[in-house]
């Protein structure tokens, strides 16, 4: 039996004035695992489940509540999981699909009957608000979604792929807090410098994301036996997003058919695919039995894709 | 569905040595403090500009060297550490192109002493769905930056040491071999028990200087040492309990446990509790000291050097630390 999501929900802070943009910012105290928490609640009991009933949580997240233990662990206690096991996946923009990849192994392995598979990010932690900054932090929001995954008989998942190129990891990253550095992995100095704050080579994101989106859609695609025209919604990801136009054209897929996921919220990273599912379901822009093709490409480099049926 | 196995090992132990004594000369402790409380003697610390992914791939290359499969042929990349090289992207990219084998998936796991299991997990579940026929498991920390070497902060700076371990996951074709069953654990109720606060994203922002160079740092581990012990030896036993039981075995079948290096007192305590005699328990914290994610693969490695691990083994591999996380795997070898 296909692996399906059975329950998908999205929470996301209010919104607030990033430079000349709008993004979900969470000013609370509080990680990932918090926006999480209300997303599982509504995922679980559109299952129709409960959360006794949960088997197994994954969560992805670059940005985690502390350091370590990381927000699975708090995710798991804050939703009332027990001593459910809790895996916390580093997988950046791909993050969501590389949990993917990973639930569904799981229960079609027979090891888990149902999965928990959480996104979250609260970028504005983390991000550099001052005039300098501003380029790079207006691209990010925080927000979350959760789906809760398991077994149904008819249709479900039909594909994931996922990859990564770690060659060219500092056209894209966050440096310090930095193990390799000694004798301390960050100082005041690597701080005043900007170091834990992300950088990106715009020209070299752009030029490989451009390349790797369509590519791992026509790969997924394959994958699933589908053609592009039998494939209801697209939703891409990228942190530019001219990278998704330039893809979604590369595609020639009419403008009706495909969805930017960081249209409105910006750049959510881990949790940018399955928030832009969700609300598109919410909108009634996908209904159900409508198949779709999810594909991200990001930090790391990392890329991926899958074709499901929700 | 055919079952998970391991088929080569490696390690890398980094060339510099620090006893207890050495220790003595940054904080107020001493050799037999330290020993008394946790067993070790000595443990290993990488060099400057030397990371967990640079540490993992010697070993990752000599886990594939014992497997005899090229890193060209491997399919994908779990790397299991708390101490990556940069903040952002994962080690195990870093990793990946140290390997130069663009293209595979490649993520990290960050489930702490418990991130080897879970990741052994995963690849045996990769396996078992048939997803993919070559998993390299990388397991690589540097503590040696992140901890606190004065005596505020030898309470837990003493336990921890720098090291890298991987394994080869294929699968078997001997349905009697392989990964037999697997079981992971959390209870995030005592994430605060074990943990290290900043960077963190719950703070606005994450990371300051307050928090790196205060009067009290907030980027260094801290531990209730009591609170885990208890802890520890409980969900030791009982996930040790769970796999066996799964299996249809008993203490008695097993051959050898593996368990995660934390504290030598913890994991003798586990072994009374399962009347396993001193050779069926493989302890190797005295020379190495906690390595975290590293530790179940450099004792795995210890193993199978010293001959502990023979054709027809059955090895219980188990895990506790922070998160709590705890796990087990039993493979017959």
């Amino acid at each position: 039996m296909p692996t399906a999501l059975l329950g998908l929900a999205h929470h996301l802070p209010a919104s607030q004035r990033v430079g000349s943009a709008q993004r979900p910012i969470f000013r609370d105290p509080g990680g990932p695992s918090d926006l999480a928490v209300p997303a599982a609640r509504q995922a679980v009991r559109e299952a129709g489940l409960t959360p006794e009933q949960v088997e197994f949580v994954i969560f992805a997240t670059m940005t985690p509540d502390v350091t370590f233990p990381g927000a699975a662990c708090y995710f798991q206690d804050k939703f009332g999981l027990g001593t459910v096991g809790a895996l916390d996946v580093r997988g950046q923009c791909a993050g969501f699909l590389m949990g993917l990849m990973i639930a569904d192994d799981y229960l079609r392995a027979g090891i888990y009957g149902t999965v928990l598979l959480a996104a979250g990010e609260v970028h504005s932690a983390g991000l550099d608000y001052s005039e300098a900054g501003e380029p790079v932090a207006r691209l990010y929001g925080d927000g979350a979604a959760v789906t809760l995954l398991g077994a149904r008989p008819d249709s479900g998942l039909e594909a994931v792929v996922c990859h990564s190129d770690g060659r060219h990891y500092q056209r894209f990253w966050i440096e310090y807090p930095s193990s390799r550095q000694h004798p301390l992995r960050v100082t005041v100095d690597d701080l005043r410098e900007g170091k834990h704050f992300p950088r990106i080579d715009r020209e070299h994101v752009e030029r490989f994301g451009v390349e790797r989106l369509p590519e791992v859609v026509r790969e997924a695609l394959r994958a699933a036996g589908a053609s592009a025209e039998q494939i209801d919604c697209f939703i891409l990801s990228h942190v530019l997003p001219e990278v998704v136009e330039r893809s979604a054209a590369a595609l020639a897929i009419p403008p009706a058919r495909w969805i930017a996921a960081g249209a409105r919220h910006g750049h959510l990273t881990a949790a940018a695919l399955p928030v832009a599912l969700s609300e598109a379901r919410t909108a009634g822009r996908i209904g159900t039995g409508a198949r779709v093709c999810l594909a991200a490409c990001g930090a790391g480099y990392a890329w991926g894709a899958a074709v499901l049926t929700v | 569905m055919r079952n998970a196995h391991i088929t080569g090992v490696g390690r890398y132990v980094p060339p510099k040595l620090v006893t207890n004594r050495d220790l003595t000369a940054c904080m107020d402790t001493s050799d037999e403090w330290i020993q008394q409380r946790t067993g070790i003697q000595q443990r290993y610390y990488s060099e400057d500009s030397v990371g967990a992914a640079d540490m993992g791939v010697l070993a990752a290359r000599e886990a594939l060297e014992r497997a005899g499969v090229r890193a060209d042929q491997v399919d994908c990349i779990i790397f299991a550490t708390l101490s990556p090289d940069v903040d952002m992207p994962s080690s195990a990219c870093l990793l990946q192109a140290q390997l130069n084998i663009g293209g595979v998936p490649a993520f990290d796991v960050r489930n702490q002493c418990s991130g080897f299991l879970y990741s052994l997990a995963t690849a045996n579940a990769f396996i078992k769905a048939g997803r993919f026929a070559r998993v390299l498991v990388v397991g690589g920390e540097v503590h040696s930056t992140g901890i606190d070497l004065t005596t505020r902060g030898r309470d837990v700076a003493v336990i921890f040491g720098d090291g890298a371990a991987a394994a080869l996951v294929e699968p078997v074709d001997d349905p009697r071999k392989g990964i037999l069953t697997t079981h992971l654990h959390a209870e995030g109720k005592y994430a605060e028990k074990l943990w290290l606060e900043c960077a963190a994203a719950r703070e606005r922002p994450r990371l300051t200087e307050a928090m790196v160079a205060g009067a009290a740092p907030r980027v260094f581990p801290r531990m209730e040492g009591r609170y885990v012990f208890k802890h520890a030896v409980q969900r030791f036993t009982e996930v040790i309990n769970e796999a066996l039981a799964a299996a249809g075995c008993t203490a008695a079948d097993l051959d050898l446990l593996i368990p995660h290096q934390a504290n030598l007192r913890i994991s003798q305590l586990v072994a009374l509790g399962f009347d396993l005699p001193e050779e069926k328990v493989l302890n190797n914290i005295q020379r190495y000291g906690n390595t975290t994610a590293a530790s179940i693969g450099l004792a795995l490695y210890e193993a199978i050097e010293t001959g502990r691990v023979r054709d027809g083994s059955l090895l219980c591999l188990a895990a506790f630390g922070a998160g709590f996380t705890w796990a087990s795997l039993l493979i017959r070898w």
